[in-house]
């Protein structure tokens, strides 16, 4: 009984200093626009805790935010579905998703502003960081030959299987043969070593343990197939915040397209800060491939996608880049 | 006249607090300009459109499919071990933590373990309805089959009942109550697991479809998703009622007569 | 005596012949050791995370947020149910209303929850609450129906006022019950604390499986699907003793088989 106590109280002390750094829901920033400096601007951005979004820790590290009177709270969600919600709600301030999230956001009629670039494909066959996949001992020598297979995306449509089908369509196959399941990333080795799979698209760090337990071989590099310098992910803010605040809005926006250009620059940098807020060690961060991380948004890329997707029926109608992008 | 006042009570009784929710339900969302919650309405026009339709045989019928294996499984699973478990003191004194242990792991936690042994597809679905829904059917059945009355056991011993016949007549009748109770939870945790089983990782199912709309923002689907799972959640617990009236009205008429004498 | 020993040393047997199970199945190579850790690299990694920084707070979320989801759905539910139950016209007029909100699978509000409320404790407290809270309903409504008769009346005869009929009468016979519901409803709570975290991404337990999932740490993944077991474990024990503590007047009236 008496441990049983101690372990209650134990929990109860523990809670009460995690929970002091959970609750990070930011104070509307609205409040400061009265021009009286009552302190650092606090914001607070919804991410999900992958290599992409370094370059915001990078930026928080070196102080960038810090210059401009912002102070962070990152806080981690499960995917972009729960992001963009959060955003629309003011329970994040800022977000980060990819741009075909965006776009279904914005046809649904959510209130969403693009504010900056997130991150970009490498544009590099053979050096990207993710990349379609094939189990080692596999017949599939080319993104054609998967016509008729079964593909693992980790979420279904959205800019997996949009990017994957261009993949297939730009070597000559048929994409609506493909057949897409949703395996969530650290299952797809399982998956493809069970040859449940033919094929799965696969992010850092799964691309390079897939590769690195010799289970699977990579045959096509999507995000390049998609479109040249492929921009995969943004970050944004509610139209309410652009409305209310532009002026921390535009400052977000410069101390995020420092953070972008430094990180870009110092991929070491990127390497070290990445087991800090991942479940990576130090090992596997020194292998995997990195995002580019240009500081402007290529909108071109964009609308290739807004294309494709709207290709593939995901969209009904071409989305308003105008009003969605700065 | 009489007969009509007592019907029309009776009916008022039962529609009445649900007619006024749901109205005040209407009436309030009417208007709603909020991204979530969608106008009653509209949501029950999504329910028109997205399940009155292909869907209803798509994907209602493949998550009904694997809530019924697994539910099977677990039940044949369940009260064999149940039995084997609940007739042996050894066999129960040597197991019972490894049991405790095992069942008192939520199911939900298993999921990304189950799927490194299933697979991706059905079966891996079924485990994890499996994974849920037989312990309360085992644990049940073995205070069950452990609590069988020690005087209708010496009878059954003494007129050389045996084998078969002794589980069937003695065993399982007196356990099948306490069984029941267990099955009872079983579909409770039986559903939700299997809208859990398919989030995030399927193409086809309830769970899955509704989590689709969610992810693509499509809100007005979504909540007609959840009245479906709520008027499923229903159904199933109507046909549990009749299936329990059907294999237990001797315990319960027994029970209303034990308490009438007391 | 003896025989309460023979139970303790047969059962510990058993999990320590668990424990050897799980250790040479994946040595022998009946399963990949990347899918199925032996027993020892298993415990070497919640030996690691023990001493780790993660560990303790996501038990001692999980454990709050379950704490307060049950507690929140236990006093609803108790209020309610004395209510409800003891009157006639509420029971009847409610009953509909609660047959269709009861079956109504609680993870069908995560979505919902997601969207409302985004990773944080709010969301999975609406799942926890509305799972437990009809569990508990039921049970306290079956216990304050289930008055004797003869002690409703007796207590009439001596002109027991309201409150005095709810302590005395009401109370005690709803208690075996009330337990029990507790004790289900506790069950459930944890479910869904933890599924809560796995998919809305509360902090907790749930969620660090998800992260050492994501992050491709077996080993770990299996560690902490351990820990929430036996925080489940210990819950039970805890119930346990509430039930013989609470019920240890009550006449082993239940537990009679008839004659």
């Amino acid at each position: 009984m008496r441990r049983k106590l101690a372990a209650l109280l134990t929990s109860s002390l523990l809670l009460v200093a995690a929970g002091c750094g959970d609750d990070g829901n930011g104070e509307d920033p609205g409040d400061n626009g009265g021009g009286q400096p009552t302190g650092p601007d606090q914001v607070t951005v919804g991410l999900i805790p992958i290599v992409d979004v370094a370059p915001l820790f990078l930026g928080v590290e070196e102080g960038f935010f810090e210059s401009r009177n912002i102070e962070v709270t990152t806080e981690f969600a499960a995917g972009g579905a729960e992001i963009v919600p959060g955003v629309e709600s003011g329970q994040f301030d800022f977000g980060f998703s990819n741009v075909i999230s965006m776009f279904l956001a914005h046809a649904s009629g959510l209130d969403i502003q693009v504010v900056s670039n997130g991150n970009n494909s490498t544009g590099t066959e053979g050096e990207d960081f993710g990349s379609l996949l094939v189990p080692v001992d596999s017949d599939v020598q080319s993104a054609a030959d998967l016509e008729g297979a079964t593909i693992a995306a980790n979420t279904l449509s959205n800019i997996v299987d949009t990017i994957v089908r261009a993949s297939i369509r730009n070597d000559g196959g048929d994409p609506s043969t493909v057949e897409f399941v949703a395996v969530p990333f650290p299952e797809m080795e399982a998956a493809l070593a069970n040859g449940d799979v033919d094929a799965a698209f696969a992010v850092e760090p799964f691309q390079t343990l897939i590769q690195n337990n010799g289970v699977g071989r990579p045959v096509a590099w999507s995000w390049v197939d998609a479109a040249p310098d492929l921009t995969v992910a943004v970050y944004f803010t509610s139209g309410s915040l652009v409305e209310e605040n532009p002026d921390l809005v535009s400052r977000f926006t410069e101390a995020m397209q420092e953070s972008l250009a430094y990180a870009n620059d110092n991929p070491d940098a990127v390497r070290e800060i990445l087991p800090t807020y991942t479940s990576l060690d130090p090992e596997l961060a020194s292998q995997v491939i990195l995002p580019a991380w240009p500081p402007e948004i290529n909108r071109e890329s964009s609308e290739a996608l807004a294309e494709l997707a709207l290709m593939d029926g995901l969209l009904s109608e071409p989305p308003d880049l105008d009003s969605l992008y700065p | 006249m009489r007969v009509l006042g007592i019907v029309a009570g009776r009916i008022g009784l039962l529609f009445g607090l649900p007619a006024i929710l749901v109205a005040i339900w209407w009436l309030a969302s009417a208007d709603s300009e909020h991204f979530l919650f969608r106008p009653l309405p509209d949501i029950l026009v999504a329910f028109r459109e997205t399940w009155l339709g292909p869907r209803l045989v798509e994907d209602l019928l493949p998550s009904l499919s694997r809530l019924a294996q697994g539910y099977a499984a677990s039940l044949v699973l369940g009260i064999g071990a149940g039995v084997l478990i609940g007739s042996s003191r050894t066999l129960r004194a040597l197991v019972e933590p490894v049991l405790e242990l095992l069942r008192a792991i939520p199911p939900p936690a298993l999921i990304p373990l189950i799927g490194l042994f299933a697979g991706i597809g059905d079966t891996r679905r079924i485990v994890i309805i499996i994974a849920g829904c037989v312990w309360p059917i085992l644990l049940n059945t073995v205070e069950g089959v452990r609590a069988v009355d020690e005087v209708l056991a010496d009878t059954c011993r003494s007129y050389r009942v045996r084998g078969l016949s002794r589980l069937r007549h003695l065993v399982l009748r007196s356990a099948s109550p306490q069984i029941m109770t267990g099955a009872r939870q079983a579909l409770a945790i039986g559903i939700i697991l299997m809208v859990i089983s398919e989030l995030q990782r399927t193409d086809r199912g309830i769970g899955y479809t509704v989590e689709q709309f969610q992810t693509s923002f499509r809100y007005p689907e979504m909540w007609s998703g959840v009245l479906l799972l709520g008027l499923l959640g229903v159904a199933l617990s109507l046909l549990f009622r009749l299936a329990d009236r059907e294999i237990l009205g001797w315990y319960h008429g027994l029970r209303a007569t034990q308490k009438e004498s007391r | 005596m003896a025989l309460r020993f023979r139970g303790l040393w047969l059962g510990l047997a058993g999990l320590i012949g668990f424990g050897l199970l799980l250790e040479l199945i994946p040595r022998v190579g009946v399963v990949s050791d990347r899918y199925l850790p032996p027993t020892s690299r298993i415990l070497a990694e919640l030996g690691e995370a023990a001493g780790a920084d993660r560990l303790w707070p996501a038990v001692g979320n999980t454990v709050l947020t379950w704490g307060i989801g049950l507690a929140l759905a236990v006093v609803a539910a108790t209020v309610l149910g004395v209510v409800i139950g003891s009157v006639r016209f509420l029971r009847a007029a409610t009953a509909s209303t609660i047959e269709f909100l009861r079956p109504i699978p609680s993870v069908a509000w995560i979505p919902a929850a997601i969207v409302l409320y985004g990773p944080v404790r709010a969301g999975t407290l609406l799942i926890v609450v509305y799972a437990a809270f009809w569990q508990m309903l039921v049970q306290v409504l079956h216990g304050v129906v289930d008055v004797d008769p003869v002690a409703r009346d007796t207590a009439h005869s001596y002109r027991l006022g309201r409150w005095a009929r709810v302590r005395w009468l009401i109370w005690p016979t709803a208690l075996p019950y009330v337990v029990t519901g507790l004790r289900l409803a506790a069950t459930v709570a944890l479910i869904l604390t933890v599924t809560g975290e796995l998919f809305i991404g509360t902090p907790g337990l749930g969620a660090e499986i998800l992260r050492a999932a994501a992050g491709g740490a077996v080993g770990l993944t299996y560690a902490l699907v351990l820990v929430t077991g036996l925080v489940g474990v210990a819950a039970n024990l805890l119930f346990r003793a509430v039930e013989r503590r609470s019920l240890a007047w009550h006449p082993s009236v239940r537990a009679e088989t008839p004659a």
